[in-house]
């Protein structure tokens, strides 16, 4: 992301009246409201290269913090850094104290809808909503009849879309009952607000958001009330998901597990986590999967995402999910339509804050009016598949109008129909003018004892255009901090409890195998990407040097290219100018993006464990990878300029994790991962370069190129002097143990580790299967010969190429070993019946 | 009549099954036309968890977790029950008619018409469609009864289909039944349902067993019954009538319901997940069904 360019002119932000309705800054009399005065001056103060500079460095907090928002397309790699306005929402505290009432009960009248739904469905059967209103959607489980929760609510968390209609009151425009996104954006924002803007912030008296979490947190520990300290873990479709960001956030502040549907199994009527320490229990499932999709065995037959046999280990009573599955139900908004008739059912009173006018073409009456007045009005599925967007009558175009109007009447029941709102304008940043832009406040509430709490705030989000339609992180807009202000300077304390749960089991020695296999490949990816990129600098620098290669150094150079990046050989050109062409533009530099981006995967899918530092760096290499690729080369850049930043980022990240991650098994199996690589690729590349006996002077050219990759030619230098020896040379990459990037080293590093790591072998002093290789396999290179090693015969040097092979290939095996010890290898499941899902 | 039923469900798998979660609908409900006595499920290999319940449709469910490797898995239902006739069998040309019935389940706020409504809508397996509305709409003119309309289609899809078990299997979708004029009798229970949902009538399908009586002189094989599959339409005031397509008759005592629902996806026998075993597990069912 660049920073927002930056005018040298000191603008003055003007944000004058809008003369309208709608205005969320001035009164009807044209005076700046009195919950904005602060931070309007405040802003309007600051000069374009502040507020540039500002602007800038909240990107550059979120973009560490891995805020992104994934995008639905074909291109996995499509996320986006969340977008923040430097401008909070601001709402004074009498305004919120009513939005905060008509949520709260709103919150109460949901969960009593969900319970009568799921329970006796009275208002079904006795005339209060037609039944096709719930029996025609979707998002009616069945399966999930009579499941209850602990405690009060059965709704755990609900949160509602609001935005401040014509008459200025606010209203609802949609329910988030299914796993509601948005309060981890919501944190992240104010923690960045906090930082970026630390006074504007600290004098506007915000209600603060951490009570919130807090709440959240009991609520979600006191769901399993007969055990203590229980075990919580955030299920989460995976990082492909559009909010992944926020789950494994919200995870990590919240002190939860991350898990996924492969991480979790059901056993014995208790669903269990599988962690290298066997399987640990699982009591409470803070679920970002949407219900549908949760248990393959009773819902959705073909769900990846779910765990088989989860919905009867929760009637049984021996796990709580929450929301509870079936709660997706209450996002039709075909019940808003009767929500005034629900409210009176079931609270005895309407809502106190309305909701939007709704029609629903299940109703022969609505359908009516909605076919003739399409035009006008915004219509909306009851069931939302997945990137299903509303229809839009206004922007829509006569074709599109017959288009909506056929699928209306083909299936009336799954749309309703809405009026174009023009909602409230909020003053936000374009480039470094304010402008209005109409907003929608996301709402958060959590069940707690008795009630609900409402966190004050939540996530505004703003369209990109003054008069844009839909807003929401799919169709692009941007989000701002929302700031509850006390009118007085002091704040309302707030009546939370404290937060006297223990503090989680084993800090997190216990992770989901999942985690620790992904870990190992990091680190695996990070070690052959990092020697790949050696080989190829030195390769240039060589090729750039004083003197002109021989035609067999290109050809050992090209082989070993080929051979580290598992790569085609091709035939080296004549000239060193070609080849370094074809280095650049050949296969190599691509099947390392392809490293790197396997790489990139696997921290993601570990994400929650890795630090915002760490993220940086994860960043830079990620910003890197166009670069590698032939034709991205920015002006008068020289190929071995484009390799330097990755590898001193692959340096960074290695020091990152060996300095500040704990020594954990997550910590041990990126080490592992990493040892087991470099030697590998040691192996691999002494063989390649050293393979084929040169003659003199190219014997010691290729020598030197050696050492420069394995970066041992300044240990070479003082040790030997500038005489080349071969079997010195061996010495120092084969078996110094002193020396960090020898064979030997790594094996004791990976011996090491092998060793902290949790063995069930029936015998007390039998060693593992994985040691036992590795004991062996060190011992032959330990035992080598140099001057055997060196020996040319017929032009190769068989005795070296032989023994690389066999280390090589003995190191494969160990990561065998490895894998089958400690990684989950699941079997692909299949439904008993292959049902068939029309229409769904 | 008094019934005991021996339904045994036996797979074979290609290659190892490491665990399982299973779901089977096997033991009969008890209507208004039947008592369930004593229904009984043994597992083969052994269970790790087992458990039994109502589902939504009231229907007894039980379910089950195996996780112990295994190659075949066997399950046996048996059951002892008691059926009696349906109570509508007298007269079906006296009810109420087909335009009674459909302003009643638009108007009607009686609660078992408000709760029948689920049935005249779309489910996973049928969905209403022209063809099938052009195939029965002749049959319900406004002033017939509903159930001697419903009698009338039912006798038309007997005559008209040929029962064929090697023609479909359950993904088999209903156009293609339509089509081809061949099925068996869960294609032609969703069939007959389609055509009284396209039609705005509400009609729900009805798994169970049907007695068969072997010819004159002969004994009757083991294992030769099946289970069996009908429906039941809605007449508001009257109830829910049961109507068998496959045999063209009104269910009676021979009859006997395990399980209903909106269609054999809310009903299946036996469902589940599985790890591992293969490709195309084989299945076996023998069902005895024999007077006590």
């Amino acid at each position: 992301m660049s920073d927002i360019p930056i005018t040298p002119v000191s603008a003055h932000l003007g944000y004058p009246p809008l003369q309208r309705s709608g205005d969320e800054v001035y009164g009807p009399d044209g005076t700046m409201l009195p919950h904005w005065q602060y931070v309007m001056n405040t802003v309007t103060s600051l000069s374009g290269t502040v507020l540039g500079e500002r602007q800038g460095k909240a990107q550059r907090l979120l973009r560490d913090d891995g805020a992104t928002y994934n995008i639905y397309s074909e291109d996995a790699s499509d996320s986006r850094i969340w977008g923040l306005d430097l401008i909070p929402n601001v709402i004074g505290s009498e305004d919120w104290a009513d939005i905060e009432a008509g949520l709260l009960e709103r919150a109460e009248l949901l969960n009593l809808l969900l319970r009568d739904i799921y329970g006796p469905r009275n208002l079904i059967r006795t005339g209060v909503i037609p039944p096709e209103v719930i029996f025609a959607n979707r998002g009616f489980l069945r399966a999930c009849q009579g499941i209850r929760l602990p405690g009060d609510h059965d709704l755990t968390m609900h949160a509602a879309d609001v935005v401040r209609g014509p008459d200025g009151r606010m209203m609802v425009l949609a329910d988030r009952t299914q796993s509601p996104s948005g309060a981890g954006y919501a944190l992240e924002n104010r923690t960045v607000m906090s930082r970026v803007m630390p006074s504007m912030f600290r004098d506007s008296h915000v209600h603060r958001l951490a009570g919130y979490f807090r709440q959240l947190r009991n609520k979600m520990l006191s769901l399993c009330p007969h055990r203590p300290n229980p075990r919580v873990a955030v299920l989460t479709p995976g990082p492909r998901n559009e909010t992944y960001f926020e789950h494994a956030y919200m995870a990590n502040y919240l002190g939860f597990y991350l898990v996924q549907s492969d991480d979790l199994v059901v056993r014995g009527g208790f669903l269990w986590m599988k962690s290298l320490d066997g399987l640990s229990r699982v009591d409470v499932l803070m679920r970002r999967v949407d219900d549908w999709f949760c248990d393959p065995v009773e819902l959705r037959g073909d769900s990846r995402l779910g765990v088989a046999g989860l919905l009867e280990v929760v009637r049984a009573g021996n796990l709580v999910v929450a929301n509870p599955l079936g709660s997706g139900i209450l996002e039709s908004p075909a019940l808003l339509k009767y929500v005034n008739e629900i409210g009176r059912a079931l609270l005895g009173r309407e809502p106190r804050m309305p909701s939007v006018q709704t029609w629903w073409c299940g109703d022969a009456k609505d359908a009516q009016y909605v076919l003739a007045n399409l035009e006008q009005l915004v219509i909306k599925p009851t069931y939302r598949k997945p990137g299903e967007l509303s229809f839009c009558g206004p922007q829509a175009s006569k074709e599109q109008i017959t288009q909506m109007r056929a699928m209306i009447q083909a299936d009336p029941m799954r749309y309703v129909a809405q009026p174009l709102l023009e909602s409230s304008y909020l003053p936000t940043l374009n480039g470094l003018a304010l402008e209005p832009r109409p907003g929608i406040l996301r709402t958060f509430a959590v069940a707690g004892t008795g009630s609900y709490s409402l966190m004050p705030g939540g996530l505004t989000r703003v369209g990109l255009e003054e008069g844009a339609f839909l807003i929401s992180g799919q169709t692009g807009a941007t989000s701002k901090d929302t700031w509850v202000v006390a009118s007085e300077p002091e704040r309302i304390t707030t009546n939370l409890p404290e937060d006297t749960s223990p503090v989680r089991d084993s800090e997190f020695t216990n992770l989901p195998s999942r985690v620790l296999e992904n870990l190992y490949w990091m680190g695996r990816y990070a070690e052959r990407a990092e020697s790949c990129l050696r080989l190829l600098r030195t390769s240039y620098t060589m090729l750039n040097g004083e003197e002109l290669l021989s035609g067999e150094l290109r050809q050992v150079l090209m082989t070993s290219v080929s051979q580290l990046a598992t790569v085609a050989f091709t035939t080296p050109p004549a000239t060193d100018e070609a080849m370094i062409d074809s280095l650049r533009q050949g296969d190599a530099p691509r099947a390392i993006a392809g490293v790197l981006n396997s790489m990139l995967f696997c921290a993601d899918e570990a994400k929650e464990l890795l630090s915002s530092d760490t993220y940086r760096v994860i960043n830079d290499i990620r910003d890197a990878i166009p670069l590698l690729e032939a034709g991205n080369l920015p002006g008068g850049m020289t190929p071995d300029e484009v390799l330097d930043p990755l590898v001193t980022a692959l340096m960074a990240l290695a020091g990152l994790t060996h300095e500040s991650m704990t020594r954990g098994y997550g910590w041990r199996f990126m080490e592992l991962g990493r040892r087991v690589e470099r030697s590998m690729q040691t192996a691999k590349l002494v063989g390649a370069m050293l393979g084929p006996g040169l003659p003199e002077p190219d014997q010691s050219r290729i020598a030197e190129a050696l050492l420069l990759t394995l970066e041992g030619l300044i240990t070479y230098r003082r040790r030997y002097g500038a005489r080349p020896d071969l079997r010195s040379e061996l010495d120092l990459v084969l078996l110094d143990t002193d020396n960090p990037r020898s064979v030997m080293y790594q094996m004791g590093t990976i011996l090491r580790q092998l060793r902290k790591l949790p063995s069930n072998a029936g015998y007390l002093h039998e060693l593992p299967p994985a040691e036992k290789a590795l004991i062996e396999c060190s011992t032959r290179v330990r035992l080598s010969t140099l001057s055997e090693l060196a020996d040319v015969d017929n032009g190769s040097r068989k005795t070296l190429l032989a023994e690389m092979k066999a280390l090589d290939a003995a190191l494969m095996e160990i990561s065998d070993m490895i894998g089958d010890r400690y990684f989950d290898h699941r079997e692909s499941s299949q439904q008993l019946v292959a049902a068939r899902w029309e229409g769904l | 009549m008094k019934y005991l039923i021996k339904h045994i469900t036996a797979y074979k798998y290609a290659s190892r099954v490491s665990h399982c979660y299973n779901l089977a609908q096997m033991s009969p409900r008890t209507t208004q036309r039947q008592t369930c006595i004593n229904s009984r499920i043994e597992v083969s290999p052994d269970l790790a968890m087992e458990s039994r319940r109502e589902d939504y449709f009231g229907n007894q469910v039980f379910q089950f977790e195996i996780q112990k490797p295994h190659k075949s898995l066997t399950i046996t239902a048996t059951t002892q029950v008691e059926t009696r006739p349906q109570i509508a069998d007298t007269n079906l040309d006296l009810g109420i008619t087909c335009a009674e019935v459909l302003s009643k389940m638009r108007q009607s706020k009686s609660e078992d018409v408000l709760l029948a409504r689920e049935y005249q809508l779309n489910s996973s397996m049928i969905a209403a469609a022209p063809e099938f509305r052009d195939f029965a709409a002749d049959l319900f003119t406004p002033d017939r009864s509903l159930l001697s309309a419903c009698a009338a289609l039912t006798e038309r899809i007997f005559n008209e289909f040929t029962y064929s078990p090697l023609a479909t299997t359950i993904a088999t979708p209903l156009s293609e039944v339509m089509a081809t004029r061949k099925g068996v009798c869960q294609d032609f229970a969703h069939l007959q349902i389609a055509c009284l949902r396209s039609m705005g009538f509400a009609a729900k399908y009805v798994s169970g067993y049907l007695e068969t009586l072997p010819p004159p002189g002969q004994e009757k094989l083991v294992g030769a019954d099946a289970t069996h599959a009908w429906l039941s339409v809605f007449s508001p005031g009257e109830g829910w009538v049961e109507f068998d397509p496959t045999n063209n008759c009104l269910p009676s005592e021979q009859h006997i319901i395990t399980a209903w629902g909106r269609d054999f996806n809310d009903v299946t026998p036996l469902k589940g997940v599985i790890f591992g075993g293969g490709s195309a597990p084989e299945m076996t069912v023998s069902v005895d069904v024999s007077r006590v």
